[in-house]
């Protein structure tokens, strides 16, 4: 395993699991003593089949679903509920239809008490951002699936959250919208906030799209971590980078992980114990 | 023998001196009425039961007990206890409300996806925000529809409970005109009825469109159930 960058870990999970009961009493462990540490300012992915527990780790991180055990803290603080440092782009649309997309991308200033005349310029800068100024105006049913993602991740931006949880955010895209998604979230990143860059956590089945955006990828089977591992490719990242030997090599590893070539799997090991 | 503004003539059947403008104003005060209570019980109701499971326990069992029993059967309860007033009529309309809105506002609260709540507690919402911001916008739509039906069904029942027992009313007017075989009464009376309700939900749609102006539903005009 890669070692991961130094710095003060933002994120920090020490042996978290979660278990649920099932409707049949089955008990689950979607999530089973999960350890990790990430720094501030890191772009992590998550990456793992359907129904590896990555969606449920996300959840805990946002605090909308509690671990049953172990131990989870941002920034040194138990993670006890949701809250506006962790913003959390949802796989499912979470643009609210009944606001305006500009009343949409303000609603967390608002929430946080900050006047009108405060909060309109800093939703206009983000929506000009993501490149929806011409729609600031329109109702979500006007917009496509893609602008609805751009809204989505220009609320949460323009709340000031530290971490940013995006959940398969880019999922139920077409090929060219995803990759203009990436470059707006990376254009984002890079902006310096709060004397640092942000840290995002981001859940995708897709190898390409994380070793695209990750500077670590951590991977996730039977609700186990089982790899973490660092990405060290020059940014910004193009068609080729992911043509580099370094690159070529992760993606198998990744495949592999994902039991989609062959060779034993780390994951079959790791479940083993 | 009848006549839209006096229609003295009626006198002789034991109604006041008045005409079927005074009457139809009458009917159409006690669905109003009867319609913004209704609405606001159920809504309310609806709402909170969809949130609160013990309450849903409680409210449940009367509420749907009250929806298959046709509510006309009631009537002469009401009769007996609250007399031939305006009371009876708008206690019965108003349960019939009560209870479509409280049905529709309850449905509207469930299927609305965790998704939005979750967001905007991501977002810094708090309790009160998240019903106040989320929860009430989202079911407006289907509340101010499900209002739309109830004001349809309304009229009927409001003008049956005075043919079965009331002082004035379009429904008075026609259990009168109906004793002395007044048929072209009996069309007038009908039509202005149909006229109003008409006229009533024309205004309610336009409102409709105008307060959920973000909802597909509400720009497609008309209703969609």
């Amino acid at each position: 395993m890669t070692e991961a960058p130094s710095g003060r870990p933002m994120i920090h999970a020490v042996k978290v699991s979660q278990v649920f009961e099932r409707a049949d009493g089955q008990e689950v462990r979607a999530v089973s003593d999960l350890s990790v540490s990430i720094p501030a300012g890191q772009f992590v992915c998550v990456v793992g089949p359907s129904g590896c527990g990555k969606s449920t780790f996300l959840q805990m991180v946002s605090g909308l679903r509690l671990p049953t055990e172990g131990r989870l803290e941002m920034d040194g603080r138990p993670i006890a509920g949701p809250s506006p440092d962790r913003g959390v782009v949802f796989q499912k649309d979470s643009v609210f239809p009944w606001m305006r997309a500009i009343d949409n991308v303000e609603y967390g200033l608002k929430c946080r008490g900050i006047p009108r005349a405060e909060r309109r310029p800093i939703a206009e800068r983000y929506l000009a951002m993501v490149g929806l100024s011409a729609v600031a105006q329109a109702w979500p049913r006007e917009l496509s699936g893609g602008m609805l993602k751009r809204v989505a991740v220009a609320t949460v931006f323009a709340n000031g959250a530290s971490v940013l949880l995006l959940d398969e955010p880019f999922g139920s895209l077409d090929y060219v919208t995803k990759r203009q998604l990436h470059d707006v979230l990376l254009a984002l990143w890079a902006e310096i906030s709060g004397g640092m860059r942000r840290t995002v956590l981001f859940v995708t089945h897709d190898v390409d799209e994380a070793l695209t955006l990750a500077d670590r990828i951590l991977v996730m089977h039977s609700g186990h971590l089982i790899d973490d591992l660092g990405v060290a490719a020059a940014r910004p990242r193009t068609t080729d980078s992911l043509l580099l030997p370094e690159m070529v090599r992760l993606k198998h590893l990744l495949l592999t992980h994902l039991g989609l070539e062959a060779g034993r799997r780390v994951a079959e090991m790791a479940v083993a114990g | 023998m009848t006549d839209f503004f006096r229609a003295p003539q009626l006198a002789f059947y034991g109604l006041s001196d008045t005409g079927l403008l005074d009457s139809m104003l009458y009917t159409a005060c006690n669905v109003l009425i009867a319609a913004a209570l209704g609405s606001a019980i159920g809504s309310l109701l609806g709402l909170v039961t969809a949130r609160i499971g013990f309450m849903r326990a409680i409210t449940d069992p009367v509420m749907l007990t009250a929806g298959t029993v046709p509510i006309l059967v009631t009537a002469p309860f009401f009769l007996i206890w609250f007399g031939t007033g305006r009371i009876s009529s708008v206690l019965l309309v108003t349960i019939y409300v009560t209870v479509i809105l409280y049905i529709y506002a309850q449905r509207a609260a469930e299927n609305l996806d965790p998704v939005y709540e979750d967001s905007a507690r991501t977002l810094g919402a708090t309790d009160g925000r998240v019903v106040s911001d989320v929860l009430i916008p989202a079911v407006v739509p289907e509340i101010l529809g499900g209002v739309r039906i109830a004001l349809a069904g309304s009229w009927g029942l409001e003008a049956i409970s005075e043919l079965l027992g009331a002082q004035y009313g379009i429904g008075k007017i026609v259990q009168v005109l109906a004793g002395s075989a007044d048929i072209e009464g009996i069309f007038a009376a009908l039509l202005l009825l149909g006229l109003v309700a008409v006229l009533v939900d024309a205004v309610a749609a336009l409102l409709i469109s105008r307060i959920a102006s973000w909802s597909v539903a509400s720009t497609t005009d008309g209703d969609s159930r």
